[in-house]
């Protein structure tokens, strides 16, 4: 790669380092109680729906559980705390995201090991291929061309 | 009558599979070429079958026969004619008629366009497992999932559909388009089975499935963007993707199907990634009956919460023979699959290509791991546990995010190698708008790495796609010196698979740029108002107007006008309503939608029966929804020019002698002996 | 074997043959089983104060000592209509027993509506409105009707996730009464 290929291509890079680093400068401080209480909500199944997410149902047991994430938030229970005493409550399937302890933490780790598995699989196949030798024309080979050319 | 007709037609049907089973294999293994031509015609007779059986089965639900239990409990007298016809699909058996139609179709196609080639073992052997594809369908429906049930006393009245499939026309064309897409990648399986059993693995069968595999996969696309469109309009919730299990059986064959149409190019030009191919193509066929087991067999918690039956042994036992015959061919001829030639560099677009493949697999396994995980926690230790959305996208964002990439990236990619000179060229200018877009987006109030990146990469990708037309354009201008008027279509046309592809590529940019705006730019709000007030969201002014409570016989309807502004226009009176069945604890809503070109005013209602005064209204203003079913339809408009013919040259002017003319060798001379 | 092909595909084969096992387990399950048993038996049962219909405040505190039996219903709902005559039959039977409390909460509806209706089918045992939901929540409950039973010693004994029956109530309370 030439030089002026290489400040081309910086440009590019810096464009997009600086819209990155912009944009995840930390604006506000900590999240306050209510982006506490939404993103809980997020990750808490409405009880009577099937799948729906507390943030995302209409039904009024959502809405009352969002009211009450709120109320907690506000008084300054921890995250943890407020998960634990859902599922207390509702048992271990009120939360979409699955615990990251015990079994739950199968379905966040294969995906990751399965992809660097893959990744690597292909890190190994190009070595191979590249360690392999490349056919390239000997200097007999040239003749040969040369003589049928010319004769 | 119709019952009569309908099951002696299935029956039919289930010969003509079977017998034509029998004739091709007896052909196959006794090298009888006429008993091949003759086994072709019973793919035709499967079709008529599964016509005559949905034709009875239709002509039941339109004259409201409800001697059938079927049509007892999937019509009413009241039910337009537009549901009522697509009362064929609203449950079980009825599906599985339509899957049985479907195949039919496609199988009815194969024989045709192989009409010349019947005796050939390769096209033989496809036949046979059409039909026993076939075969086991029509079993399913003279078995547990039986549409022609009889019920001994014939009520007065049908029970109708289910509320929420009739509220929108959309339910109409969701699911057979979903059909044609799933039951369609049946064609490529059975090639694919065909040239493991006759050892003739080269490229022959991918040339010849290629357009079908190619329609397959468009109505799917298709088919699963209705589905979503679905979603958001009627369901009430707001989004359009939820990660429901039924929706990621559906996904999962497109991802795969996915994979292998952008890896057979690879093997079309180098003969690489055999393997892969044929693996890819027959996951999608599994996952195809996977999709059918998850949605019917009643195993998992869905919105899309079908009556079982009985027909989830079946289909389970059908996919583990059809996975168990698979990976055993593949096994089988292993040694013989490997290819002649290797990817040169690691920057080129055969390796491009492979990185697609490992994405899209490993985007495939996220999706199915976190479907059947509740499956698996409840299997190995007992209690209950669920995964949602949360975990969806926290996986799968960053696999969506790389394939982007790719894509952008790849169709600037030479064959075999490139250089830092080509890459500049190609590249460096869609580059720059990648970058420039996304200093844009966090001027305007992206924050989130995804977003931006998203955004980003679609600019990237779409500056290519420009660039890749534009420079197609300018080439065939300055060799045939046609006008600007016929240059881009016939540019087009000369290499429809690239420009159709480009086109399909520019239909996934808007989905995704749909996607991140969606997730950065909206803003929602619960507002309890009393009559006559007003609340403002977003710079929309919302004001309540007043709400009207209908006790029917089986549910209480409650419909609130609403009244929207927007910076001093009136957007008009909306009125979002909600449905609430006593006997269950959730209501059903019924969203009231104002669509626009950036923004939609998406408006719900949450209430009980008995409340007066204040009423609670959801309001949201969704960003570039809009983009997404656009987005469906210029991939629908991109498969369409790729499966067009091509443009054949037409010689205008006569290519002039370049070779000097030969010179007659003189007796005398000999000519040189050349070692080799 | 030695071909990498042949390695990929057993161990894709190994995968789905596990995968359809667990499949054909779980065929005939079901997945909303966890959703019709209460959590909450056999734990502490949540503190609560609410106001009842006649104006007296109703809390754990004030209610410990003796059995409690909660019932979560409303006006509306068609379960919570069809187990009514068993609550009333229940309360007659057990008329001018104060050896425990029968106490209806009301879920998901306005208190005018609710005291209509009590007042038109002659529920004369407890009943409190529930602003908030907050006791609702509390309990787990996931709709109405839905029953607890509470210990003297604040622990809860027996749920009934549905519309309850004589037999049902009588359970319920027994198991209150023997749990310490």
């Amino acid at each position: 790669m030439t030089r002026r290929d290489a400040l081309a291509w910086g440009g590019v890079a810096a464009l997009v380092v600086a819209a990155l680093v912009w944009a995840a400068w930390p604006s506000s401080g900590p999240p306050t109680a209510a982006q506490r209480a939404h993103e809980l909500a997020t990750e808490l199944r409405c009880p009577d729906c099937q799948a729906l997410s507390v943030a995302d149902s209409p039904s009024s047991s959502a809405r009352a559980i969002l009211v009450d994430l709120q109320r907690r938030a506000a008084a300054g229970q921890s995250d943890a705390a407020i998960r634990r005493v859902y599922v207390d409550r509702y048992g271990e399937s009120i939360l979409l995201k699955p615990s990251s302890s015990g079994f739950g933490i199968l379905v966040w780790a294969l995906p990751v090991v399965a992809v660097a598995l893959g990744l690597a699989g292909l890190g190994f196949a190009f070595a191979r291929w590249r360690r392999q030798p490349r056919l390239a024309a000997t200097p007999a080979d040239e003749t040969l061309v040369e003589r049928v050319r010319t004769g | 009558m119709k019952a009569t007709l309908g099951i002696f037609a299935l029956a039919v049907g289930a010969s003509c599979a079977g017998v034509g089973i029998f004739v091709l294999v007896m052909g196959l293994v006794t090298h009888d070429e006429r008993q091949l031509v003759v086994g072709r015609r019973f793919l035709f007779g499967v079709l008529a079958a599964a016509a005559v059986a949905a034709g009875a089965m239709e002509w039941a639900l339109v004259t409201h026969d409800y001697s059938l239990k079927y049509v007892a409990e999937n019509n009413a007298r009241a039910t337009p004619l537009l549901f009522t016809v697509s009362g064929l699909w609203a449950a079980l058996e009825g599906s599985i008629l339509l899957w049985a139609l479907v195949l039919g179709g496609y199988l009815a196609f194969m024989a045709h366009r192989f009409r010349a080639r019947a005796a050939d073992p390769l096209v033989a052997w496809a036949n046979v497992v059409g039909l026993t594809v076939a075969l086991f369908f029509f079993a399913l429906m003279l078995g547990p999932a039986n549409p022609f049930r009889r019920l001994s006393t014939a009520p007065p009245d049908g029970r109708g559909p289910n509320a929420l499939l009739q509220n929108h026309p959309l339910m109409a064309f969701h699911p057979p388009l979903l059909y044609m897409g799933l039951v369609g990648f049946t064609v490529p399986f059975a090639f694919a089975i065909g040239a493991l059993v006759t050892g003739r693995f080269g490229e022959g069968w991918l040339e010849d499935t290629r357009r079908s595999t190619l329609f397959a996969w468009g109505c799917l696309s298709v088919g699963i963007i209705l589905g979503a469109w679905w979603s958001y309009e009627v369901l009430g919730w707001g989004g359009f993707w939820a990660w429901d299990p039924v929706e990621n059986a559906a996904l999962l064959p497109w991802l795969t199907a996915t994979a292998f149409l952008h890896s057979v190019i690879v093997q079309e030009r180098r003969g690489m990634l055999r393997v892969w191919n044929l693996s890819l193509v027959l996951s999608t066929f599994c996952l195809t009956i996977l999709a059918t087991f998850l949605t019917r067999s009643g195993v998992l918690n869905s919105v899309h919460s079908f009556t079982t039956s009985g027909i989830g042994p079946w289909l389970l036992v059908f996919l583990a023979i059809v996975a168990a015959i698979g990976v055993g061919l593949i096994a089988w001829r292993g040694d013989r699959l490997r290819a002649p030639g290797r990817i040169d560099a690691p920057i080129s677009r055969e390796s491009a290509f492979l990185v697609n493949n490992l994405l899209f697999a490993g985007l495939a396994f996220v999706v199915l791991l976190g479907t059947v995980y509740p499956l698996l926690a409840e299997a190995f230790q007992g209690h209950q546990l669920s995964v949602g959305e949360p975990y969806f996208n926290r996986m799968a964002t960053p696999l969506g995010i790389a394939l982007l990439f790719f894509m952008a990236v790849a169709p600037a990619l030479p064959w075999r190698a490139t250089s830092a000179a080509v890459l500049r060229r190609r590249l460096l200018v869609p580059a720059y708008a990648g970058g420039a877009t996304m200093l844009i987006a966090v001027a305007l109030g992206t924050r989130s790495v995804t977003a931006l990146l998203a955004f980003g990469l679609a600019a990237f990708a779409v500056a290519g796609v420009v660039r890749q037309f534009g420079a197609g354009v300018l080439a065939r201008r300055r060799a045939e010196r046609e006008q600007w008027t016929r240059v881009l279509p016939r540019t087009v046309a000369s290499n429809p698979r690239l420009y159709g592809g480009l086109v399909v590529h520019l239909g996934v940019v808007c989905i995704a740029l749909a996607l991140a705006s969606f997730g950065t730019f909206t803003a929602k709000r619960d507002v309890t108002l009393a009559r006559g007030q007003s609340a403002t969201v977003s710079g929309y002014r919302v004001t309540y107007l007043g709400s009207t409570n209908h006790k029917g016989s089986q549910d209480t309807t409650i419909k609130a006008r609403v009244d929207v502004h927007h910076g001093g226009s009136d957007l008009g009176v909306y009125a979002p309503a909600i449905k609430i069945f006593p006997n269950t604890a959730e209501g059903i809503g019924t969203p009231s939608v104002r669509t626009g070109w950036l923004r939609d005013v998406y408006l719900t209602v949450v209430s009980s029966p008995n409340q007066r005064g204040p009423v609670t209204i959801g309001v949201r203003i969704n960003a570039m929804v809009l983009w997404l079913w656009v987005g469906g339809g210029v991939i629908a408009l991109g498969t369409a020019i790729a499966l067009g013919p091509r443009l054949r040259r037409t010689i205008r002017r006569p290519v002039e002698r370049v070779l000097p003319p030969p010179v007659e060798p003189q007796p005398s001379e000999e000519p040189e002996a050349v070692p080799v | 074997m030695r071909h990498p092909a042949r390695w990929a595909a057993l161990g894709v084969g190994v995968v789905v043959a596990v995968l359809a096992i667990v499949l054909a387990t779980q065929v005939g399950t079901n997945p909303q089983a966890e959703t019709e048993r209460s959590q909450l038996v056999g734990k502490r049962a949540p503190t609560f104060s609410v106001h009842a219909f006649d104006g007296q405040t109703l809390s754990s505190q004030s209610l410990a000592g003796k059995p409690v039996l909660v019932n979560f219903w409303n006006s509306w709902c068609i379960p919570c209509q069809q187990e009514l005559p068993s609550l009333l039959q229940f309360e007659q039977r057990h008329a001018g027993d104060t050896s425990f409390v029968l106490l209806g909460v009301v879920r998901d509806d306005t208190t005018d509506a609710a005291r209509q209706y009590a007042a038109a089918e002659g529920m004369t045992w407890e009943l409190a409105a529930d602003p908030g939901s907050s006791l609702a929540l509390a309990f787990g409950t996931r709709g109405q009707p839905e029953t607890y039973a509470i210990s003297p010693s604040g622990v809860i004994a027996g749920a009934q996730i549905g519309p309850t029956s004589v037999g049902n109530l009588e359970t319920l309370l027994a198991a209150a009464r023997t749990v310490r």
